[in-house]
């Protein structure tokens, strides 16, 4: 995915990003102080915010195979199993039970599979976030402080989740995260923004 | 403790009763479904877009929302009588032309109502559903399923108002016994001539039912607080 002199403005806060590549089948990391546009710029790739200028190229990807797990995650009146199947019911697709009680086990949120979704805490809400956003298979896949609020042990849940992904299918990821651990175990790149510009680029390895 | 049971009995066959509670609940079943489909797609409607005098017509919406029923009942009176531009249509003092004046009450309060409870949730409902990748319908349901709770309260808020209406019925109703006169009027001309007894029947009839949409509303509101934990 191509951006390229990308302009946008909200309230008084001004973003601009003249060129940023995301490489399909990497993993990139989005890291910058609070107000730094992190967000802006998300909801811009996702489609939610139209530009003011300059281009997406999303190369060839659908929309449709894309997910975006917000800050603030929105949660549907129901049960957390009625949003996790949700993108699957969009799509008319049957759940595999076992499949799904799988993943809830491993994020510790199978005990929650019944509990009305509004009645959750705010890491369980973030986990049911991943779930619902990996479990219709997109190829494009971006995180907006989803492991922030997560205990230890949740958070290495979903890291190895994201692993294990990444070895079977190849997924492209867009991930802010504030820990700076996790972002050195999974990212291949990390963009470093700062007041609505892109400052900094690391490829590891 | 017979003496009352006797009563209500006598009165609940009685048949200009009986054809008074029938037609108040005809009116304001048919004016509700009119109004909650036109009030429930132009609240969303306006929400949803954004256009040239949007404001201005929020405005003028709210005026009417204000609007004394006895107005709206002039108007319709003017537009239905025979002289008047809908003459034709032979619809002053029947139920069709109560229906009508009830309308031009409720869609307004209906617009005005939806409008306000979706512009509060429809927005973050509609990024979630780009983020999952649902299609323009999708999201249109899913919309209207998640503002349920809201609907529902206004339908049932739409039915309360059109029961206990009297002003504009009677204009455009005439109170005509066993055809268009509704409970409201009828105690209205009953409490006029003296008599009481029916009256009071109907008006415990009301209150009964004044009592359950009140309640359903309370029950909606309490399931939609259960919601709000963020
Ligand atoms: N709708 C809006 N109206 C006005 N200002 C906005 C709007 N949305 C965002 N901003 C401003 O734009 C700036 C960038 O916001 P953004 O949410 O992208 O920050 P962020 O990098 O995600 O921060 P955080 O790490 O706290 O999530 C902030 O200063 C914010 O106040
Ligand atoms: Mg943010």
């Amino acid at each position: 995915m191509k951006i390229t002199d990308l302009e946008k403005n909200v309230g008084n806060f001004n973003l601009k990003i003249d060129d940023l590549y995301i490489q399909p089948g990497l993993i990139h990391g989005l890291a910058g102080h609070n107000g730094s546009g992190k967000t802006v710029l998300l909801k811009l790739i996702m489609g939610i915010l139209n530009p003011d200028s300059g281009k997406i190229d999303l190369e060839g990807i659908d929309r449709r195979n894309m997910t975006m797990m917000s800050q603030r995650p929105y949660l549907l009146t129901g049960s957390v199993y009625d949003n996790i199947i949700y993108p699957l019911k969009l799509r008319k697709i049957k759940p595999v039970e076992s499949k799904i009680d799988e993943l809830l086990e491993r994020t510790g949120l199978l005990a929650q599979k019944n509990q009305y979704a509004r009645s959750l805490s705010s890491g369980e809400r973030q986990k049911l976030s991943f779930l619902r956003a990996i479990i219709f298979k997109p190829e494009f896949i971006i995180m907006d402080e989803t492991l922030s609020n997560l205990d230890p042990e949740s958070e290495r849940a979903i890291v190895e989740t994201i692993k294990g992904i990444q070895q079977t299918r190849p997924v492209t990821w867009l991930m802010v995260s504030h820990g700076q651990d996790v972002r050195e175990e999974l990212c291949d790149i990390i963009h470093y923004m700062e007041k609505g510009r892109i400052t900094d680029e690391v490829v590891k390895g | 403790m017979e003496r009352i049971a006797d009563w209500f009995v006598k009165c609940f066959t009685d048949e200009a009763i009986l054809s008074a509670i029938g037609v108040t609940l005809k009116m304001a079943f048919f004016s509700c479904l009119i109004s909650s489909v036109l009030g429930i797609t132009a609240g969303l409607l306006l929400e949803r877009y954004n256009f040239k005098g949007k404001k201005l017509i929020i405005r003028i919406n709210r005026t009417m929302m204000g609007m004394p029923p006895v107005v709206a009942g002039l108007v319709v009176y003017l537009l239905l009588m025979r002289r008047g531009p809908l003459g034709m249509l032979g619809w002053l003092f029947t139920v069709k032309g109560m229906i009508v004046a009830q309308a031009l009450i409720i869609v307004p309060i209906m617009t005005g109502m939806v409008h306000q409870h979706a512009s509060g949730k429809a927005p973050a409902i509609r990024e979630f559903c780009m983020t999952v990748g649902a299609g323009r319908w999708q999201t249109v349901w899913t919309v209207l399923r998640e503002m349920r709770h809201d609907i529902y309260f206004c339908i049932v808020t739409a039915f309360g108002r059109s029961i206990s209406e009297v002003g504009s019925v009677m204009l455009v109703g005439g109170n005509i016994k066993g055809k268009t006169r509704t409970m409201t009027t009828a105690i209205s001309l009953l409490k006029s001539q003296g008599i009481f007894t029916e009256g009071i029947a109907l008006g415990v009839v009301l209150l009964v039912m004044a009592f359950i949409i009140q309640w359903l509303c309370d029950f909606l509101q309490k399931e939609e607080s259960a919601d709000e934990n963020n």
